[in-house]
């Protein structure tokens, strides 16, 4: 795996990360209503 | 189960969950909520387990509609809190918005930062659990250090593949 390879891989992680996070929590609060 | 049976099994749940509440205020709302299904079966023009199962989720848990009835005490003629006004949708105050957003929006405009105060906040609010919160840290913590362990473990193979 290249260093550009994991550059882009890191970039489009950081905002995933948060964006997974986001939906479970999301889905959690909506189903206990 | 029959749509009778499940009538009953959520008066009876209804019934249980209304401790709380004066006694003739109990009945009231039992007597109440019996009505409501009644009326919204006849409506429905069926009375087969999906139109009963339909008609019991759009009322709500017994213990939302006993929450709602001891906060706002309203008299006779109460409407089941769903699908009417958002008061009771539980859980979307300003933490968890800012929570969510520093965690999508957040994590875009701000890499890492976003994320991190976006988790702080999860840790503030009090509408998840724990364990849920737990799992939140989890995930962002593993697609966060996943790429940065690779890339140093890439560093420091192509270091030590060039010396």
């Amino acid at each position: 795996m290249s260093i550009d390879f994991l550059r882009i891989f890191i970039f489009l992680l950081v905002p995933l990360a948060g964006i997974v996070a986001a939906i479970y929590l999301a889905v959690v609060l909506r189903r206990r209503r | 189960m029959e749509a009778d049976a499940l009538v009953r099994d959520y008066l009876g749940r209804l019934e249980a969950a209304a401790w709380p509440l004066a006694a003739d205020r109990r009945g009231e709302l039992l007597v109440e909520v019996r009505e409501h299904i009644e009326s919204a079966l006849a409506e429905a023009g069926n009375r087969d387990e999906v139109t009963a199962r339909n008609v019991l989720e759009r009322l709500g848990a017994p213990e939302e509609i006993v929450a709602a009835e001891a906060e706002t005490g309203q008299p006779a003629g109460w409407m089941p809190p769903s699908p009417g006004p958002a008061d009771r949708r539980a859980g979307w105050g300003l933490i968890e918005v800012g929570a969510l957003l520093f965690l999508t929006v957040g994590a875009i405009f701000l890499p890492i930062v976003g994320p991190m105060v976006g988790l702080v906040l999860v840790w503030l609010s009090t509408e998840w659990t724990t364990r849920q919160k737990s799992i939140a840290t989890l995930i962002v913590v593993i697609l966060l250090f996943l790429p940065v362990l690779l890339l140093l473990g890439v560093s420091v193979g192509s270091t030590s593949s060039g010396s």
